[in-house]
């Protein structure tokens, strides 16, 4: 037994003199050799967990029945059914949702990277009186459920009249608030407060005014910010099932996630079956589920993938200056 | 002709008071200009409904009063608050969660730090990986709710993935595979900033201090950690937050079973409020503290 230790021990001793005896080049290679097989080994472990219910979603929609009821078949269906997406398509009434959901999720990401950015500017970057009142406030307001807050706005929107329009969801946006408005405020904040100081000041000595200093000098600066709160603002609007499905019940102005909560009463509705469906009914149509939730998913997965290949390109300008 | 310059100079001085502000006075008008905006948002969408919903946890009402308070609601004085204060079970909860949420927050900073970390190097297939740890994000809504089978008879996949996962995770037991699970699962927010926060830091810090022979894990400490301290702040705040608000939270969904009962409409209003307060307080220390950390 100690035989063997020392052997090893010796190996491992060897090992490390052969590598001080190296010169810094190869140290470098080697170092970097050791830290790309560990971040492999890493990276490839984690996204094992995150992408399994993915699969699961994929390979689920496209079985037919009869594979998702037979236990041999697991992961990998004997056939391609496309007829679930057919189905799914028709369930969730598609087009029009699609439309409903993009509307809501596209404005209010536009919207939300400007008027947070205000906001956000105005707490990172000037010292006021009043202004740790407003950080408290905007705190409030990231804690502040939207189920605290919904019935008395619901009764608002419904006096004007403007339920089952866009206006409940988008109006709020435009002012920094509406769906984690707050959060994205912060965001802004935190990056506007790591600019230094003489960047604006040199361009207000050179004479520019409030909003030209704040549109050309420190917007672009904040980049990775504006591609991150619009990132999240769009994938959070999509995936709303609370807010929007209140204001918007009428089926013409449904957005994606409520139909596909229920998309196998509709499903049924639309094709004429009438009566309560039976688990078993229900059973029948899981695949389909699944390939509405893939429809569902499709889009987010897009914007997310442009999206951040806008964030790489990150604030490069301010190492320059500096 | 001197009383005329002595009105020459007065009116000279009188302009200059008029015209040009200070440029600190000016800078606070700016910032005032900037949060306009938002003080009018917030009165309109935040202020009044919070104020009906403070008046709804002074009322014993149910669902059908609660437009304009009319039929039975009755003024209960403080007394739900008096009722959450005294029953045991409520304190419970509320603590339990609190200290959860004390003990989770870290340890998802720590590890979306790390992810975020890694992914900021620039490899082969970075982009896929990039794309897989924001899965959570676009799964979150009605897909989660049937990937986690509620609902929907025979389905919970995450069940079944924490169990199947390979490797180390595997060698840990089933619970805290779980735990490990679902702290992943709510760090890719946290990711994200993280990633943003670290794409900003300016690539010629890094050039500097490697021709002066720091190793990485150096320039991890002295440039990187540095640089991003606010994000962590924020990455914090986020997570608090987050772990308070989130819908498997014990005390919301103690609310949310007030709530659907109908008639305990103020009960829920009154725990809101003082959860709420909590929630505030305990970011507010927090802020506070590392604000000395900051500078």
């Amino acid at each position: 037994m100690t035989k063997v230790f020392g052997r090893v021990s010796d190996f491992i001793r060897g090992l490390v003199d052969r590598y001080r005896n190296l010169g810094y080049k190869a140290k470098k290679k080697i170092t970097f050799i050791i830290g790309r097989i560990f971040l492999y080994y890493v990276l490839i472990e984690l996204a094992y967990l995150f992408l399994l219910p993915f699969i699961y979603i994929l390979t689920t929609s496209m079985m037919s029945y009869q594979d998702y009821m037979d236990p041999t078949v697991e992961w990998i269906p004997t056939s391609f059914e496309y007829q679930n997406f057919v189905d799914a398509w028709i369930g969730l009434s598609y087009p029009r949702s699609f439309l409903n959901s993009l509307i809501l999720s596209l404005g209010s990401a536009l919207l939300q990277s400007v008027s947070c950015a205000i906001i956000g500017y105005a707490l990172g970057r000037f010292k006021f009186r009043g202004r740790n009142l407003l950080f408290i406030f905007l705190i409030l307001v990231l804690l502040i459920p939207p189920q605290t807050t919904i019935l008395s706005s619901y009764g608002m929107w419904a006096t004007f009249g403007l339920t089952n329009t866009y206006a409940p969801i988008l109006v709020p946006c435009i002012f920094g608030l509406g769906l984690r408005g707050a959060l994205f405020a912060l965001i802004y904040m935190y990056f506007f407060q790591r600019i230094p100081d003489a960047m604006d000041d040199a361009a207000r000595i050179d004479g520019a005014g409030p909003f030209r200093v704040f549109i050309q000098i420190m917007l672009p600066l904040v980049k990775s910010a504006i591609s991150i709160v619009f990132i999240f603002s769009f994938v959070w609007h999509w995936n709303d099932n609370y807010e929007a499905p209140t204001y918007m019940f009428k089926q013409n102005m449904m957005t994606l996630q409520p139909k596909l909560e229920k998309i196998q009463t509709y499903y049924a509705e639309i094709m004429g079956y009438t009566g309560e469906a039976s688990d078993f009914d229900k059973a029948m149509t899981e695949p389909m589920l699944f390939a509405g939730c893939l429809l569902v998913m499709i889009p987010v997965l897009i914007v997310y993938i442009a999206g951040q290949n806008k964030l790489a390109s990150g604030i490069e300008r301010l190492g320059v200056i500096e | 002709m001197a009383k005329q310059i002595k009105a020459k100079k007065k009116l000279a001085h009188k302009r200059t008071l008029g015209s040009v502000i200070s440029f600190e006075r000016r800078k606070s008008l700016e910032g005032w200009g900037f949060s306009l905006p938002w003080v009018i948002g917030f009165i309109i969408f935040i202020m009044v409904p919070l104020v009906l919903s403070i008046r709804i946890s002074f009322y014993i009402t149910q669902l059908t009063d609660l437009y304009g308070f009319e039929g039975q609601s009755k003024w209960n004085g403080i007394q739900n608050y008096v009722d959450i204060v005294q029953d045991p079970e409520v304190g419970e909860v509320m603590l339990n969660s609190f200290l959860d949420s004390l003990w989770q927050v870290p340890i998802i900073v720590f590890f979306a730090l790390f992810v975020a970390v890694l992914l900021k190097q620039k490899f082969a297939g970075r982009v896929y990986f990039r794309v897989i740890f924001f899965i959570p994000v676009i799964l979150a809504g009605v897909i989660m709710s049937y990937l986690f089978g509620e609902g929907v008879g025979s389905i919970s996949v995450f069940g079944s993935l924490v169990n199947s996962s390979s490797g180390i995770f595997s060698s840990f037991g089933g619970k805290i595979t779980q735990y490990i699970g679902d702290i992943m699962w709510s760090s890719s927010v946290e990711i994200l900033i993280f990633l943003a926060a670290l794409q900003s830091v300016p690539d010629i810090l890094y050039e500097v201090v490697e021709i002066d022979g720091a190793t990485a894990w150096e320039s991890f400490w002295h440039v990187t950690l540095p640089y991003i301290s606010p994000f962590v702040i924020l990455n914090c705040i986020y997570a608090l937050v987050d772990s308070f608000t989130k819908y498997n939270n014990p005390v919301m969904s103690m609310m949310n079973e007030m709530t659907e009962k109908g008639t305990e409409y103020g009960m829920a209003s009154a725990l809101s409020w003082m959860y709420m307060l909590l929630a505030l307080v305990t970011i507010l220390i927090f802020i506070l503290f590392t604000r000395r950390w900051l500078k």
